[in-house]
């Protein structure tokens, strides 16, 4: 009966801890939402009416200070951004991962080892240095200069992905496509490539996805004469006057594409090949 | 022998050429840069002007002294030691409960603590300074005017707290997920023969699940540790290092006083101790965990 009463009681104590726990950021989640699609607010948080008005920034420009641009425009750059840096990333990876699971060479565990210590260190505290040699080599304030340093951040995590991705094919494809006369670069190109599709998508995704979100890189590097999402939204909040269902609006929109690209790319990343069968 | 020589270095140069130069680029020469930029008195002009170890006796208080210096120590301390414990008894505290509930409902909490990892740094940095800011208009305040009572000036009064927050909560959902994760792996009969013989609740989190997460909890602590030293970003997106100085931490000291500032000499200088210190870091982690087992996966000890 006692222990009864007790069990009852643990399981409604672990909700009401979660849920006491969850409860602020349900609100914000959920009044983020509201903010975003409610016109007048009742007692600042209840929207009177649902409507579309505070999305009026994709037909009219952005205004911030004495500045202005638009929306599509801050999204091109992003896009531009974030695809240039996960193309880096995934190609760099990719031709990396290979040799790290297939081709012996000394120093090759050291190299294991220095990507995890790299992954450790975040590259914010070199961003000074970083800005000094983008100046240096002529890629400072452009984006595909930024892009590049921000995809050597993805790249020591991105290696070990994608060296897995390579350690899950059987030694003995690789033998075949040798004994039929492949050379190494064939055999990436043209044998296993076609193989890791899943993890080429996952590499790229993981590249995408930081560089979409990436703010202090973008925020330093590149002038404030280039607008993208991340920045578009840091100096629309260090305004004087703030509009927060404005804002919240275009964050909406800023959350959107990582998450498409996610769905179109779900299919690629579920279809793990199978070894023995037709595909091999 | 030259031709086997050439089979093997020329692949090998083009498949590792890449990443290599890019790591060499964009880590190395950095830290080399920093190094030498720190021992000059480096402005606006961009002028290598070495100046010895200026920089750095002003750092230290040694014949000249920063004046903000100690407030900024004491800052990031208060702040480390604050979000480290945060990050991880919270994640421990969400991952047990929400692994122990009904499979749905658990599954529901963790997407919740889940989503600061999704969303973007802005986006999360907006929804911190709109909860609390110190208007009508901020979240907390207008669900406080609801209720009739005044405005808190949040981020005036507890700018720490919500700094520490933001970041903990942070830090709680890859805590989260991966304590989930241990947890599912610990098998059951573990579990259920501790509930066969009358164990509460608490005696199971305490005598077998935490046990079990030995590791994890380990890899967590020493991966927390080390953001938490080197983290300002979400600390600049939501107050900005203010109210005057009051949650300015020493990244975001380096980075104000480089690129608000503009002094990079005296910021690199600061910025330098940050990479030392992960260096050290670095070194007593290797020490203490073996490189062995850091290469290893996070496993569980049953």
């Amino acid at each position: 009966m006692w222990a009864r009463a007790r069990q009852w009681w643990n399981k409604v104590a672990s909700y009401l801890v979660l849920g006491a726990v969850a409860a602020p950021f349900l609100t914000m989640y959920v009044s983020f939402f509201l903010r975003a699609f409610g016109k007048r607010m009742y007692l600042g948080v209840v929207p009177k009416e649902f409507g579309f008005a505070n999305f009026q920034f994709l037909w009219r420009p952005i205004a911030w200070g004495l500045e202005q641009t638009t929306v599509w425009t801050a999204l091109g750059n992003t896009v531009f951004f974030a695809v240039t840096s996960a193309l880096a990333v995934t190609i760099i990876c990719m031709l990396a991962g290979y040799a790290l699971s297939r081709i012996e060479f000394r120093g090759k565990n050291f190299f294991l080892v220095l990507q995890l210590f790299l992954h450790a260190v975040p590259g914010q505290i070199l961003l000074i240095a970083i800005f000094f040699l983008l100046f240096y080599i002529k890629l400072l304030h452009k984006i595909p200069g930024v892009a590049l340093a921000r995809a050597s951040l993805e790249i020591p995590l991105g290696i070990w992905m994608a060296k897995g991705f390579f350690d899950g094919i059987p030694w003995d494809v690789e033998r075949s496509a040798m004994i039929d006369g492949c050379t190494r670069f064939q055999v990436w190109y043209r044998v296993f490539l076609p193989l890791v599709k899943p993890g080429i998508a996952a590499v790229f995704i993981w590249g995408f996805l930081f560089a979409w979100h990436d703010f202090i890189y973008v925020y330093t590097l590149l002038p404030g004469t280039i607008k993208l999402m991340s920045t578009l939204i840091q100096s629309l909040l260090a305004t004087e006057v703030i509009d927060y269902g404005y804002l919240a609006a275009l964050s909406l929109i800023y959350m959107i594409p990582p998450l498409l690209l996610f769905v179109f790319l779900q299919r690629a990343l579920l279809r793990v090949p199978v070894f023995g069968g037709k595909g091999v | 022998m030259r031709r086997t020589i050439t089979s093997k270095v020329v692949p090998l140069a083009s498949f590792m050429g890449p990443s290599l130069s890019l790591i060499l680029l964009f880590y190395f020469v950095p830290v080399v840069l920093t190094l030498l930029i720190a021992f000059t008195d480096m402005g606006r002009t961009l002028q290598w002007h070495f100046i010895g170890l200026y920089n750095f006796a002003r750092l230290f208080g040694v014949g000249i002294r920063d004046p903000f210096i100690l407030k900024i120590i004491t800052n990031t301390l208060i702040y480390v030691a604050g979000a480290l414990p945060v990050t991880i008894l919270g994640g421990l505290l969400l991952s047990i409960l929400s692994m122990r509930m009904h499979r749905g409902a658990g599954l529901f909490f963790r997407t919740v603590f889940f989503i600061p990892r999704v969303i973007p740094p802005v986006v999360w940095g907006f929804l911190w300074a709109w909860s609390f800011e110190g208007t009508r208009y901020g979240l907390f305040n207008a669900i406080r005017g609801a209720w009739g009572l005044p405005v808190v000036y949040w981020l005036i009064r507890y700018p720490m707290l919500i700094v520490i927050l933001a970041n903990a909560f942070l830090g709680i959902s890859l805590a989260m997920l991966v304590f989930s994760s241990a947890i599912a792996s610990i098998p059951r009969d573990f579990t259920r023969a501790a509930e066969v013989d009358g164990a509460s609740e608490w005696q199971i989190a305490r005598y077998v699940i935490v046990p079990a997460l030995k590791w994890p909890i380990l890899t967590m602590t020493a991966w927390h540790l080390m953001s938490f030293i080197n983290s300002y970003v979400y600390i600049m997106l939501i107050t900005g290092g203010g109210p005057y100085y009051a949650t300015e931490v020493w990244g975001l000291y380096g980075y104000h006083v480089a690129f608000s500032q503009y002094r990079y000499g005296y910021g690199s200088s600061v910025m330098t101790v940050l990479v030392v210190v992960n260096m050290l870091l670095l070194v007593a982690l290797v020490k203490a965990f073996g490189m062995r087992r850091m290469l290893g996966r996070g496993k569980i000890e049953v």
